[in-house]
């Protein structure tokens, strides 16, 4: 999902031919406006730099606004206990995330990315990593899942869907927050299929 | 006052709602079906949700995905725009169990509208006329010639189990009645293997005239004048403009006044357009009820000053109409709309989907173009082929005429097909200038050009 001000201009969305074709959309990332513009020109200037250095993630607060940045999704632990400012509305103060830096995310040539299984939303809801708030997490990051197990719930309308995996595999990445908003379309995990090249 | 709405729709109508909404500052979210990610109305609302892949039943009309989606980001009202889920009932009141407002008249409004027989009872109970005609099929060959005869020649005699225009004979005076009654029963064995028939009142030129009327939650309805809609093309309509040259101050208000009670017998609030067919002797007879904004608001929005989508979210918010105390409805100027839609005119109509490569809007005085499309857009061939709603204004009908001329001719869009050309050529067509319109103009006007 994407918020007004904070936006992309036309030609900063346009997709075909770049590395990151798809991937503001894909890896389940949000960017907000929560009250004042976001600079696009300072997020790049952060992704440039990033990406320049030897440093994995980076993160700034600005108010009521907290950008982070990292070249790796960041793991199950950390996404466990989210921050305050995020949850002080419902997805108003959701963290905003732009597509990691053009080269890491979707370089074809990097074989473990190439062969995991994206797992989308299949609907409109709220992501909960587990059953229960005081429950561990259904997955983490490593964790061997079979097909038909329960990844996650994704809640609507006051009801509570389970979101089975459809392969055996391990889980390689955990692209949302507890709590966060999810919708149609939106990759939750990525997931290494048994039997794929480790 | 909300502070952030829904649109459950797509298409130049979600822009329109958008802009409404910033008019009043209401923060917006747009969902869309994944045919629609380079959508304008995604692209300008504050926030979005993509409700699933492109056909409609799973996105548009997926309701538990378009409530979910309220209830993520928050949104306390939903504007369902027209089609989709406007006139849904079930829809209105899912919405109301959630808690969320829904920005149209009540479920039960939609639901008694919605049944056209229900409707056509209702309003001839409250002494609106509807089109005369039997009350059903009809029994025997005696029966229906007295019926007629009541009814008044001539008369329509409608295959029950027919439709879409077909199936229809007309009897003009008593002495033909029974072969035509006959012949019709036969038609309608061979071709829906049901001879069952009804009569209606035949209306020869009939005119579409339509009022459109807007209330509050506090009592007050008003009616904001006719637009006449007999453009039409399978019946579909292609040309609106308000006023219309057939109704004199009179019948405006007399129709205004019947359209008013209509509603208000149903106790109606938000924006909602009654239907009648004008005959040539000024006499009017009820269609149906449209519970929900329409497409050609706009032309109403041009003569009347009234912004439409904006009363219906003040209406839903439970303010009170924002109409001055002594409204009678007087329309200044003239104003015309014209549907462009993708599709060839020259091979029957045909859809033409496509990328849209070169797209230059006409402008000045008294244009206004409600369009979700630009260049490079690509009108997908999921939703309907509307690309652009082009007005034009002016102090008199020959200026709007005029005006819009001048704009389909100077309004570019290149890389798919549309209907602009069409309606440029209806505009200098003679018997449309004349203003003696009615709802066969169309077909008149291609059966000459197909003998010719």
């Amino acid at each position: 999902m994407a918020a007004g001000a904070g936006k992309q201009q036309p030609a900063a969305r346009e997709r075909t031919g770049r590395a990151d074709a798809g991937a503001d959309r894909t890896n389940g990332v949000v960017n907000s406006n929560a009250g004042g513009l976001i600079d696009l020109d300072f997020v790049r200037g952060l992704i440039a730099a990033l990406d320049a250095s030897g440093i994995d993630s980076l993160e700034i607060n600005r108010g009521a606004t907290r950008i982070r940045i990292s070249k790796t999704p960041p793991p199950a632990t950390a996404a466990a206990t989210p921050p305050a400012p995020v949850h002080a509305a419902p997805m108003n103060n959701a963290v905003a995330l732009p597509a990691p830096g053009p080269a890491p995310a979707a370089e074809p040539a990097s074989p473990p990315r190439s062969n995991l299984t994206d797992v989308k939303s299949p609907m409109v809801g709220t992501f909960y990593r587990a059953p229960a708030p005081e429950a561990p997490p259904y997955v983490e990051v490593g964790s061997h899942i079979a097909k038909g197990q329960t990844l996650c719930i994704l809640e609507a309308m006051k009801l509570m869907n389970e979101l089975e995996s459809e392969v055996d595999g391990i889980v390689r990445e955990v692209l949302v927050e507890n709590a966060d908003p999810v919708e149609y379309g939106q990759v939750l995990f990525r997931i290494e299929p048994a039997g794929s090249q480790a | 006052m909300f502070r952030k709405i829904l649109i459950a729709n797509r298409g130049e109508i979600a822009l329109r709602i958008i802009r409404a909404c910033r008019d009043l500052g209401i923060r917006t979210v747009a969902v869309y079906s994944e045919a629609d990610r380079e959508s304008l109305h995604v692209r300008f609302a504050d926030e979005d949700v993509c409700i699933g892949p492109p056909p409609a039943r799973d996105s548009y009309l997926n309701i538990p995905r378009i409530i979910a989606a309220a209830e993520v980001t928050g949104a306390e009202a939903i504007h369902p725009g027209y089609g989709f889920l406007a006139e849904n009932a079930e829809f209105a009141e899912i919405c109301q169990r959630s808690d969320i407002v829904f920005i149209g008249p009540t479920a039960e409004q939609i639901r008694t509208m919605g049944d056209k027989s229900v409707a056509r009872r209702t309003m001839a109970a409250i002494g609106i006329p509807t089109v005369p005609g039997s009350e059903g099929a009809l029994e025997d060959a005696g029966d229906a010639l007295g019926l007629a005869r009541e009814i008044g020649f001539p008369v329509l005699i409608k295959a029950a189990a027919g439709g879409g225009g077909k199936g229809m004979r007309v009897a003009q005076d008593a002495d033909v009645f029974p072969t035509q009654l006959q012949m019709a029963q036969n038609e309608a064995r061979s071709a829906f293997g049901d001879p069952s028939v009804y009569l209606e009142k035949y209306l020869a030129r009939p005119r579409h005239i339509e009022i459109q009327l807007i209330g509050d939650t506090h009592g007050r309805i008003e009616h904001l004048g006719e637009r006449e809609c007999s453009i039409q093309r399978r019946h579909q309509k292609l040309i609106e403009e308000a006023p219309s040259t057939a109704l004199t101050p009179a019948l405006r208000t007399e129709m205004g006044e019947a359209a008013k009670k209509g509603a208000a017998a149903i106790g109606y609030r938000s924006a909602g357009t009654i239907e009648f067919l004008l005959d040539q002797d000024g006499s009017f007879y009820f269609m149906e009820m449209n519970t929900r904004i329409q497409v050609e608001h706009p032309v109403t929005e041009l003569v009347t000053g009234v912004d439409i989508v904006k009363e219906q979210i003040r209406i839903a918010a439970g303010e009170h109409l924002s109409l001055p105390k002594e409204w009678s409805c007087g329309l200044r100027g003239h104003a015309i709309e014209c549907r462009i839609n993708a599709e060839d005119p020259l091979r029957n109509f045909a859809p033409s989907p496509g990328m849209i490569t070169t797209f230059h809007p006409p402008g000045g005085p008294g244009v206004r173009l409600d369009t979700h499309a630009y260049a490079g857009y690509v009108v997908p061939p999921h939703y309907d082929s509307l690309v652009a709603k082009l007005l034009t204004q002016g102090a008199t009908r020959a200026e709007a005429i005029a005006r819009m001329r001048f704009a389909l001719e100077s309004f570019v869009i290149q890389g798919i097909q549309t209907t602009a050309p069409f309606l440029l050529e209806l505009m200098n067509d003679p018997e449309f200038i004349s203003g003696d319109i009615d709802t066969k103009f169309v077909e008149r006007r291609m059966a000459r050009r197909a003998a010719a």
